[in-house]
């Protein structure tokens, strides 16, 4: 389903992790300037909470260094968003990892500021904590050294 | 989620800053810290531009507050509620740090433990877009290096507190002020109250973007006079807060002389009249009682400079008076600031929701 808007600066491909896992089909959309991307809700007696994963472009990130910054159990009241530019290599696997996760798939060239601004225009909470994919794996690393040297 | 302590967290409380938040990140992202060693939060208080936008391009978390604004002091609660820094730093949306700015503030708390919070001054070495801008920033610094300094003045334009220190006093009041200005040097009363040492660094300097015009100058002074006179209290605060620009204008003369300066110098201009003996007298002891300020002016800017700035500063000056007066009168006949029925209302029955209901300190 493509919506073709005039004046639109990047092009983004949105689905779902549900529907690529179910019909591997994409739900398309192109972003406009329009600001009713975020999902209207009702009034809350608590914030609602995003969590944006943002993978820079070419960038492999193990899916278990992903789970591990992700809300365990149940993660219902924290919206997750993995925004990546361009298609990663092990999008399967990190959709299995994560499987609540929406994923937010960039052209290949979006810089990660403006990923992020994309990411989060398309996020609901009121507090979005926003992490870098390239940190993850980074402090991952950082942990295994030190578990081999301890 | 396994999110690890950090060292410190910077909160940028936003209102429609899209003009200046992507600079004041950047410079707050360029300060010499370790990657992992620190957070920046941006509080959008109901931008009606791309503030959370533009955030969210630098920031580690956005707030995103909405319903209607809530003023610079609500937004940094709500800030602090989610920071996992054992530092809070506070940098206003129109606020450069340099570099070092924020590593020497977290060297300096780490050096004296009895130290609660500690902030930087305006800075007097970077020119100003304009006049009236440059008049103001080094009215600001005035305040700061001549009374401010060693007292218990705590500024969130760049100003840092330990957690801990923060959440024990009950952080900001955002109960009472709902609009910005005083609500940093009501902080640091608190604190000074609580028995923490408060420090503005006139060493650690961060220069401000904000334009000024004469207008919004004299609107700056009227609210704070306001809100100063009628929330704290004059004479009461005086001693604990000296570094307010509001102090700062009517310390060297009793608000009646500025008015009464400001009326004989208004007269002087009117067609048909003439400066009369009473007006030069007047004009004297304005310049003779503003003397240490105008020679500050004079030293950073040169006599010209100084000479420029005088009437706009009688002009300031005069707008104080008459506004504290104001505040004075409100004071007496409607009482202390206090939010709206509803809110109080809302707050005595302790209606939950989001964003939550001001709370008191």
């Amino acid at each position: 389903m493509l919506a073709p808007v005039v004046g639109t600066a990047v092009q983004t491909f949105w689905f779902t992790n549900q529907n690529f896992l179910s019909t591997v089909t994409m739900t398309h959309a192109i972003l406009d300037d329009s600001p009713n991307q975020m999902p209207t809700s009702p009034r809350r007696l608590t914030p609602r909470n995003s969590l944006i994963v943002v993978l820079p472009e070419n960038h492999t990130i193990s899916p278990a260094g992903l789970a591990d910054r992700l809300p365990r159990g149940d993660t219902s009241d924290v919206d997750v968003i993995v925004a990546c530019a361009g298609q990663p290599v092990n999008l399967h696997a990190l959709q299995r990892t994560v499987s609540d996760a929406q994923f937010l798939l960039a052209p290949a060239g979006t810089s990660m500021e403006d990923l992020r601004e994309l990411a989060l225009q398309r996020a609901p909470g009121d507090i979005v904590t926003l992490l870098s994919g390239a940190l993850i794996d980074a402090s991952a690393s950082e942990q295994a050294e030190i578990l081999k040297s301890s | 989620m396994s999110l690890p302590q950090l060292r410190l967290s910077v909160i940028v409380p936003a209102r429609n800053a899209a003009s200046t938040l992507g600079t004041v990140l950047t410079a707050v992202r360029a300060s010499q810290l370790p990657p992992n060693s620190y957070e920046i939060i941006v509080v959008d208080d109901c931008s009606g531009d791309a503030s959370a936008a533009i955030g969210a391009r630098y920031a580690d978390v956005v707030v995103r507050l909405n319903g209607r604004v809530a003023g610079p002091a609500y937004a940094r609660n709500r800030g602090a509620e989610v920071a996992r820094g054992e530092v809070i730093a506070f940098v206003d949306a129109d606020v450069i740090v340099a570099p070092d700015t924020l590593p020497r503030m977290l060297a300096a708390l780490d050096t004296s433990p009895t130290l609660g919070g500690v902030s930087a001054s305006h800075d007097d070495e970077k020119e100003a877009p304009n006049f009236v801008t440059e008049y103001w920033n080094l009215l600001l610094r005035f305040g700061e290096e001549r009374y401010a300094a060693g007292r218990a003045h705590f500024a969130s334009g760049c100003g840092a507190v330990r957690r801990e220190v923060l959440e024990s006093v009950g952080k900001y009041d955002e109960w009472r002020f709902a609009t910005g200005c005083l609500e940093s040097l009501e902080l640091g009363r608190r604190l000074h109250e609580a028995g923490h040492d408060v420090l503005l660094d006139p060493a650690l300097k961060v220069s401000h973007l904000t334009r000024w015009t004469l207008g919004s100058v004299c609107r700056e002074v009227w609210s704070r006079s306001v809100l100063l006179a009628r929330s704290l209290g004059y004479q009461r605060t005086r001693a604990l807060i000296p570094g307010e620009v509001v102090f700062t204008l009517s310390r060297a003369l009793t608000p009646i002389v500025a008015i009464g300066a400001t009326l004989s110098l208004a007269a002087a201009f009117l067609p048909g009249l003439y400066v009369s003996s009473e007006t030069a007298v007047a004009l004297a002891v304005l310049l003779l009682a503003n003397h240490s300020m105008h020679g500050f002016f004079a030293k950073s800017r040169g006599v010209g400079f100084a000479v420029a700035a005088a009437p706009i500063h009688l002009c300031v000056q005069g707008v104080s008076a008459v506004a504290l007066c104001a505040g004075w009168i409100l004071r007496d006949a409607v009482g202390d600031i206090v939010p709206d029925a509803t809110t109080q209302a809302y707050s005595e029955v302790g209606l939950q929701t989001w964003p939550p209901i001001p709370r008191r300190p």
